[in-house]
């Protein structure tokens, strides 16, 4: 089963829709005239807000596809609570895309808001252009972000990428913001671009930095150097963090190359 | 004028000795009369279980360390979501929720009335300002006394009337309406790193113990008449081995009071504990329950644990810091310049953890060793223990002993060796569940004489209507529907107006503050003596004229209860 969502002009744009009701499960268990999501303070039919086109059938929430084309920066939500199945995202799409997800994959093909895939359990998502902060973080107060699966970002991410991070693993192409990977408990995080002050107060994990970290607290033990096949790179390695009961975590730093001016 | 007729109910109203009769209600402009015009507004019962309004003698609802529990667990929020409703605010949060929230739960469960169990004086127009909002309910807070070092000092001179005229002024000028103490001279202690061991440990500087500052304190409240007791959270909260400190409290306990009790202890269920550490700790309520059973000048409440996420707050500084030891989550801690203190912590009380699942059976061994159900009332230390909405579980399990056994099998598995409970066959009824949850509460905060927790002529309109019709049910096997019917009320009634209807509330506001103002002789009037001023202004961050809560800090509706004092 193939659904088309096409984000129907708005009169104002900026109202959010809290959209978590697009989800293979739903389109599944429920015809389309039936799916309600919020825009703004109102409940809406999905066809006020969507142009919704569906195709063929489905037995299972794995051959469910939905495409969502149009700039949704301000559509939140989309694939909360997701077990299977594929979202492909044509533009952009707004906060907390595949919230606490445990399988299928989402596909932007856009840019994304802050809080992609936050405290998912397993599945994909790809992001083929930047996201916004508290990427695969656990929300405000929570103990725990990412617990699996694997979130790929293959422009920038924003500050605190991997907060909390519990397993999983992450990598971000481009560079990230401040505090990537801050209270890490296990996981893997990797950083292709730059970042500043990587792992703060992390238990666990380990984190790969190829650019320049600045910044690395000085709860942190510099200890060896070693060389990395899989990136081809010789490493600094990072113990700790210190400050923290267990410090059992990892960070490592490429060394740089000087030669390169 | 307004009038309401509620009929066909089966009526169980302990303080009248009405032990389950069919009969009509009838109020006139907020309080219970005999009879009401034809013309009256008529809410049928249809026979089901009709309970004056429930009374929570100790709960933490409003007030700073409160509002700092819900800055510190943002996600808790993300529990009990509700959205709005004509007459209902939109709400969150499950142990701390918001304001709201806490209120109109209260009112599904039948309570009409309760007891903020520890404000800090100097904090008080916070708590005021929460209880203007705790809508649906009559509130009063009960202030705390612990460190405060005009009453430390006064007992070190041994002067018996001036702890009464600090006590007595403090309370009129907050507000207030018991006396609180926590942890005597612990949270003093504690501003210099130490902890008092018992109640013979002397506190540092003063050269006092805290069994003086009890004893006093005692006397102090008896001086000045007040309606409720001292309320006392015993030192050693929590700690293994604390139920001879509990004892030798319980020990010393002088009866001065024929109308009410001389000291109402609460959460009793964390002072309790046997054992020298955690790998040994066991239950020790049938020691501490036989030695209440002997002292009727007692009361306590059980501060029942159940299983499940909470957030722990107390004015007990150094335990909240021992748990945070223990736990190693988060953890605030404040401090109230010369009065007292306060630590918050969340916790996760868990059935696979032996201690938690210690602790689960300990507050239902004393309320079941305890003989007299006025001695011993049902609560949580909301939500120290649990989040009051866990009430109507404790009545099942109160109720029905297979209930008991079916938890009991699930906690963890050597609790059996530690506890009491299985040996435990008694069986509540609906009579005693109302005592416990209602009449000894009023009782032993000594309101019933404004109207409070009971359903005779004169007594305000506090009506609580459960889905329950007695005959039917059998509480030992259909635990179930006790639950389910104890959850939510068919007509929650408050001040003569319905208030709650299954769960969802219909007006918005009739509440009260009620609170205390000994009527104190001139010469004991502490705004007007030196050393108390001098006090102020050398210590307080705040003025003397700045200290009284104003006015327009006050519920508007509120009672005030003027007591003749003996000094």
């Amino acid at each position: 089963m193939k659904i088309e969502l096409t984000l129907k002009p708005r009169k104002n744009p900026f109202i959010p829709v809290e959209a978590e009701a697009i989800t293979p499960v739903t389109f599944l268990e429920k015809e389309a005239e039936e799916i309600k999501i919020w825009g703004g303070n109102r409940e809406k039919n999905i066809s006020e807000i969507f142009e919704v086109k569906t195709s063929g059938k489905a037995d299972s929430e794995k051959d469910v596809e939905i495409e969502i084309n149009g700039n949704c920066f301000f559509v939140k939500r989309v694939g909360e609570y997701m077990k299977d199945g594929k979202i492909t995202v044509n533009g952009n799409i707004g906060m907390h895309c595949g919230n606490f997800m445990s399988g299928g994959v989402i596909e932007i093909s856009g840019n994304s808001d802050s809080w992609l895939g936050r405290e998912m359990k397993g599945g994909e998502i790809i992001c083929r252009r930047n996201t916004g902060h508290y990427c695969g973080s656990g929300y405000r107060g929570e103990k725990t972000g990412i617990l699996g699966g694997k979130i790929t970002v293959e422009g920038n991410a924003g500050d605190f990428i991997g907060e909390f991070m519990a397993g999983g693993e992450i990598i971000c192409k481009g560079s990230a913001g401040s505090m990537p990977g801050a209270e890490m408990l296990k996981g893997g995080l990797t950083i292709y671009g730059n970042t500043d002050t990587p792992c703060a107060n992390m238990r666990g994990g380990t984190c790969y930095i190829l650019g320049e970290a600045k910044d690395i607290l000085p709860t942190f033990k510099k200890t060896e150097s070693v060389f990395n096949p899989d990136f081809k790179k010789e490493f600094i390695v990072y113990e700790g963090d210190y400050a923290n009961r267990s410090h059992k975590g990892k960070i490592f730093v490429a060394k740089q190359d000087r030669k390169t001016k | 004028m307004s009038e309401l007729l509620v009929k066909n109910a089966y009526v169980i109203d302990p303080i009248n000795d009405i032990k389950g009769e069919i009969m009509d209600i009838a109020i006139r402009d907020k309080m219970i009369v005999e009879s009401v015009g034809s013309s009256a507004e008529v809410v049928d019962a249809k026979g089901c279980l009709t309970l004056p309004g429930g009374v929570d003698s100790h709960t933490h609802i409003c007030g700073t360390k409160v509002n700092f529990g819900r800055y510190m667990s943002p996600e808790d929020m993300r529990a009990g979501r509700g959205r709005a409703q004509p007459y209902m605010y939109p709400v969150s949060g499950y142990s701390v929720p918001t304001v709201y929230a806490n209120t109109y739960r209260y009112s599904a469960l039948g309570y009409t009335t309760v007891l903020e169990g520890a404000m800090a004086p100097l904090e008080a127009r916070h708590t005021h300002e929460e209880f203007f909002f705790t809508s649906l309910q009559d509130t009063m807070a009960n202030t705390l006394f612990d460190g405060n070092w005009s009453v430390m000092e006064a007992v070190a001179d041994k002067d018996l009337k001036r702890v009464a005229a600090v006590v007595g002024w403090t309370l009129a000028a907050v507000k207030g309406f018991g006396v609180k103490v926590t942890n005597p001279g612990g949270t003093e202690m504690w501003g210099w790193g130490k902890d008092v061991g018992c109640i013979h440990q002397k506190i540092d500087h003063f050269g006092i113990t805290p069994a003086e500052i009890i004893d006093y304190l005692i006397q102090a409240n008896e001086l000045l008449n007040l309606p409720h007791s001292v309320h006392l959270h015993c030192n050693n909260l929590g700690k293994p081995g604390n139920y001879k400190c509990t004892l030798e409290t319980m020990q010393r306990t002088p009866d001065l009071n024929d109308k009410r009790q001389t000291l109402y202890m609460t959460h009793v269920q964390f002072h309790s504990y046997g054992g020298t550490k955690w790998s040994d700790f066991c239950s020790k309520s049938d020691d501490v329950a036989w030695m209440l059973n002997r002292k009727p000048q007692i009361a306590i409440d059980m501060g029942q644990v159940m299983f499940g996420k909470t957030t722990t707050m107390t004015a007990d500084g150094p335990m909240e810091f021992n748990l945070f030891r223990l736990y190693n989550n988060k953890w605030s801690n404040h401090d109230v310049e010369l009065e007292t203190g306060s630590g918050i912590i969340p916790v996760l009380y868990s059935r696979k953890n032996l201690v938690n699942s210690i602790m689960w059976s300990i507050g239902l061994e004393l309320a079941l060793m305890a003989k007299n159900p006025w001695q011993c009332m049902l609560a949580t230390d909301n939500p120290n223990g649990a989040p009051f909405v866990k009430y109507p579980e404790i009545i099942a399990l109160l109720m029905s002993s297979r209930y008991r056994n079916e938890e009991f099998s699930k906690v963890h598995p050597n609790t059996e060796n530690r506890v009491h409970l299985p040996s435990l066959d008694r069986e509540m009824d609906f009579y005693e569940i109302a005592v416990m949850t209602r009449a000894a509460q009023a009782k032993a905060l000594g309101i019933t004489g404004i109207g409070k927790g009971h359903l005779g002529e004169g007594a305000y309109g506090d009506i609580a209507i459960y889905p329950i019709k007695t005959d039917d049910i059998d509480p030992a096997a259909e635990y179930e529907k006790i639950i389910k019917g104890f959850s939510s009320t068919d007509y929650t009634i408050k001040s003569g107006r319905v208030i709650s209807r299954d769960g969802n509330c219909l007006l918005n506001g009739n509440n009260r503050t009620i609170w205390v103002k000994p009527k104190i002789p001139d010469e004991y009037d502490m705004s007007k003596d030196p050393e108390f001023i001098k006090k102020f202004e050398r210590y307080y961050s705040v003025s003397m004229e700045n200290y009284p809560v104003e006015e327009a800090y006050l519920n508007q509706r509120n009672i005030c209860i003027e007591t003749e004092t003996k000094l």
